[in-house]
C-alpha cells in the first residue's frame, strides 16, 4: 500500500495532480516518469523523508510497492 | 585547415597492428599480437565482471558466424540486433560482421513504448534499410513476427541467437567456406548500418564502410593519443554513435581493452561509472553533456570514498551541445576524487562522418569564449562588454586528420571566421549516403560537402558549435525530431488538427535539453485544460517520448511560417518571452 505522503511527494515532482500509484505500479506505467525524472524523484523522496538510498538500493526498485518499502525500512517502520 | 587531399584514405587507413584491410582482419590480427589482452569487460551492477580476451572473442565470434550462415543469413544482409545488454551481444556482432552481413543495433523497446510504435519504428525502418534479418530475444517474438507476415515485408526471418548452441565445436569446412566470405569483403565494403536520429519513418540510415572505420580509428585514436595502455569505460548504448564507434569499434579495432556498463542500470545508478573506472582503471570515457550533472549532482559524497579518478585521463563531451556549468560542475565534484580538470575534453562529429570532425586538444585546458549573446543570435560572434548580455561559448576543437570544414552562408558560400553559418563537413571517414534514400543524400551533400544543419562559427582555426538549422531536439544526447512528436500529438482530443508544434527548451539544472509543446485548443477551462495535458503526455508516452512541458494557446496563436504552417522556432521565442497570458503551461 503507497502512503499518501509518497504519493504526495512522487506526483509534485511529477507535476501531476492525481494517479492511481499502487504497489505494483511501475515507472513507465507513469506519465513524466522516465530515466532522467526517476533520479530526481529518488533524491525528492530522500529529502522529504530524510533518508539516504544506497544506488544499489535504487537499482533493485522493480515498482513503486518496492519504494514503499525501502522508504519504510529506513525510517523505521 | 587540414587538406584532406594530403591524407589518402589508404594511408590513413594504415593500423598500430600494421594489419588489416577489414574489420575483421584488424580484430583477427589484434588477436594474434595479444590473444591474452581483455576486449570487453561486459560491466554488470553487482556482479564479477565477465571478461571477453580478443582470442575467446574472435572464438566464439566464429561460432556465431557458422550459426548465422546455417540459419540463412548472407553476406550483405542488413541484421538489426535487438537486445539486452549481454555478454554474447559482443560475439555475435562480431561473427555478423564476419560474413559480410551488416549489424544494425536497435535500442531494446523501453515498457512505456507502445508495441505498435515499436512495430511502425521497425517497418519504417525496413522500408529505408531494406531490414533483412531480425536477431533479438524470445520475449519479442509476439511483437515482431507479425512484421515477417505482413505482405511486402523485407524482413525475412526472426532468429533468437542466444538460443544457438555455441558450445560445441565448428565444423571447420563451414568455417573454412566463412572465412574465404571473409577474406573476400573489399575495404570499401559496407561494415555497419546505423540510424542518425528518430523515432519512427524518420531515421536517416547510415552505411559506413570498412575503409571509413579503419581511417577513423587512425585518425580519432592519433587526435586521442590513444596507446596500448588505453582502456575506454563506457555506458552509452551501443544504438548510438558515441557508444557505437567511440567506445565499441575503436577500442576494438585499435586492440585496447572496453569496459561496458548496461546503459539502463547506468541511469539508475550513475556510481556504476565510477566504480567501473577505478576498478578498472579507466583511462578514457565519453559522456553527453546531462551526465556531467547528473554525476556531480545526484551522486551522494558518502557512496564516493573508495573512488578515484585518477587514472582518466580524457573525458570526452559529445552528442550534445556542451555547457560550460556542467564541465565546473563536473570539476568541482570530482577534483577531491583525484580527477584531473585537462582531463576535460570536447568532439564535435555525427554519425554522416563515422563520428568525430573536431576534437579539443587532449590534455590542454578547452578554450572558452565570453560572447555578447544578442550579437551572437544575429550571426556575429563579438566578445562581451559590461553592457552585454553575456554566453559563455566552449570550443569544439580543431579538425582531426582528415576532416575538413567551412562556415557556410545560406547560399553554401564561404564566410568569414567569427562569422556565424552552417557547418559543411568532408572526411575520409564519410558515408556513402543515406541506404536507399538518394533525395535526402542529395540534399545534405554536394560536390563531397555534407552540409551538417548545425549552426557554429571558427575563431582561430577552433570550431563553436551554438545550435541547428534543423529542428532537431537533443534530449540526454538523443536525437529526436519535431515531426515524431507533433504526428502523435495530432491524434489527441481537444487539439485542433495541425496546430501544435514541439521543441526544445534548455533545462539547465539537468544540463540538456527538454521538450516542449504548444498546442491550438478550443476548451477554455482548467479541468479540460488538465485532461488535455495529460492526454499530451500519454501520447509522448506511446511514442517513448517524455513531453516536459505543455503550452495551451488559444486557436490562432500559432504564428505561421510561409508555408502556411507553425513556426517552431517563431513559436518557441514568443512562447520563451513569456509576456502572453493567453499562454497556459505546466
Amino acid at each position: 500500500m503507497i502512503s499518501q505522503e509518497l504519493k504526495k511527494v512522487i506526483l509534485t515532482e511529477l507535476n501531476l495532480d492525481d494517479f492511481d500509484l499502487q504497489d505494483e505500479t511501475m515507472a513507465p506505467e507513469v506519465p513524466g516518469w522516465d530515466s532522467l525524472n526517476h533520479i530526481n524523484i529518488i533524491l525528492a523522496v530522500e529529502k522529504s523523508f530524510n533518508v539516504k538510498f544506497k544506488s544499489y538500493e535504487v537499482l533493485r526498485l522493480k515498482n513503486v510497492g518496492d519504494l514503499q518499502k525501502l522508504v519504510d525500512l529506513k525510517t523505521g517502520k | 585547415m587540414n587538406n584532406i587531399g594530403n591524407n589518402s584514405p589508404g594511408d590513413s587507413a594504415k593500423d598500430p597492428a600494421g594489419q588489416g584491410k577489414t574489420l575483421w582482419e584488424r580484430w583477427q590480427a589484434n588477436a594474434e599480437k595479444n590473444p591474452d589482452r581483455e576486449a570487453i569487460v561486459h560491466w554488470v551492477a553487482g556482479e564479477e565482471p565477465m571478461r571477453w580476451t580478443y582470442k575467446n572473442l574472435i572464438e566464439t565470434a566464429k561460432k556465431y558466424s557458422v550459426k548465422a550462415r546455417e540459419a540463412g543469413i548472407k553476406k550483405g544482409d542488413v541484421c538489426a540486433i535487438v537486445m539486452h545488454h549481454n555478454l554474447f551481444f559482443y560475439p555475435l556482432y562480431l561473427g555478423i560482421s564476419r560474413m559480410g552481413a551488416l549489424p544494425a543495433v536497435l535500442a531494446y523497446p523501453n515498457p512505456r513504448l507502445h508495441p505498435d510504435k515499436f512495430r511502425q519504428g521497425i517497418e519504417g525502418m525496413a522500408q529505408r534499410s531494406g531490414l533483412d534479418y531480425i536477431l533479438t530475444e524470445r520475449e519479442l517474438d509476439p511483437v515482431i513476427h507479425p512484421l515477417i507476415e505482413k505482405p511486402g515485408s523485407t524482413i525475412k526471418s526472426v532468429f533468437f541467437p542466444l538460443d544457438w548452441n555455441i558450445e560445441n565445436d565448428i565444423d571447420p569446412k563451414s568455417d573454412a567456406e566463412i572465412e574465404l566470405i571473409a577474406l573476400s569483403v573489399r575495404e570499401d565494403e559496407p561494415i555497419l548500418l546505423q540510424h542518425s536520429s528518430g523515432t519512427t519513418g524518420l531515421q536517416k540510415p547510415v552505411i559506413l564502410s570498412h575503409r571509413a572505420v579503419l581511417n577513423h580509428t587512425h585518425n580519432l585514436g592519433k587526435a586521442l593519443k590513444l596507446s596500448d595502455s588505453d582502456k575506454v569505460v563506457s555506458w552509452l548504448p551501443l544504438y548510438h554513435d558515441f557508444g557505437l564507434i567511440a567506445c565499441f569499434q575503436i577500442p576494438l579495432a585499435y586492440g585496447i581493452t572496453t569496459i561496458q556498463i548496461n546503459p539502463f542500470e547506468w541511469v539508475l545508478a550513475p556510481i556504476l561509472l565510477l566504480e567501473a573506472i577505478t576498478k578498472e582503471k579507466g583511462t578514457l570515457t565519453c559522456l553527453p553533456n546531462f551526465a556531467y550533472n547528473v554525476l556531480a549532482e545526484k551522486i551522494h559524497d558518502d557512496e564516493l570514498s573508495d573512488i578515484s579518478l585518477e587514472s582518466l585521463r580524457l573525458v570526452i563531451n559529445g552528442a550534445e551541445p556542451v555547457r560550460h556549468d556542467s564541465h565546473i560542475k563536473f570539476t568541482e565534484k570530482f577534483v577531491k576524487y583525484r580527477f584531473n580538470p585537462l582531463a576535460l575534453t570536447v568532439l564535435y562529429g555525427m554519425a554522416e562522418v563515422s563520428l568525430c570532425l573536431t576534437l579539443t586538444d587532449p590534455g590542454k585546458p578547452i578554450k572558452e569564449l565570453i560572447l555578447d549573446r544578442n550579437e551572437l543570435s544575429h550571426g556575429v560572434m563579438k566578445f562581451a562588454d559590461e553592457n552585454s548580455v553575456k554566453r559563455v561559448s566552449v570550443s569544439c576543437g580543431k579538425l582531426i586528420d582528415g576532416c575538413d570544414a567551412r562556415i557556410v552562408d545560406e547560399n553554401r558560400k564561404d564566410v568569414e571566421d567569427g562569422i556565424v553559418g552552417e557547418v559543411a563537413v568532408k572526411s575520409v571517414s564519410m558515408f556513402d549516403g543515406y541506404r536507399n534514400y538518394p533525395e535526402k543524400t542529395a540534399e545534405v551533400v554536394e560536390n563531397g560537402w555534407y552540409f551538417t544543419g548545425d549552426w557554429g562559427f571558427r575563431y582561430q582555426n577552433e570550431f563553436f558549435i551554438i545550435g541547428r538549422k534543423k529542428d532537431l531536439i537533443i534530449v540526454a544526447g538523443k536525437n529526436i525530431y519535431p515531426e515524431d512528436i507533433e504526428d502523435a500529438l495530432n491524434q489527441v482530443d481537444g487539439i485542433i488538427p495541425g496546430r501544435v508544434i514541439s521543441f526544445g527548451e534548455e533545462d539547465e539544472q539537468m544540463g540538456t535539453e527538454q521538450i516542449a509543446v504548444v498546442a491550438e485548443i478550443k476548451d477554455e477551462t482548467e479541468i479540460g485544460k488538465n485532461k488535455i495535458r495529460m492526454d499530451i503526455l500519454r501520447a509522448g508516452m506511446a511514442i517513448d517520448v517524455n513531453i516536459h512541458k505543455v503550452y495551451l494557446v488559444p486557436p490562432r496563436w500559432l504564428i505561421k511560417s510561409s508555408a502556411g504552417k507553425p513556426s517552431r522556432n517563431a513559436n518557441k521565442e514568443r512562447i520563451l518571452s513569456r509576456e502572453d497570458k493567453q499562454v497556459w503551461s505546466r
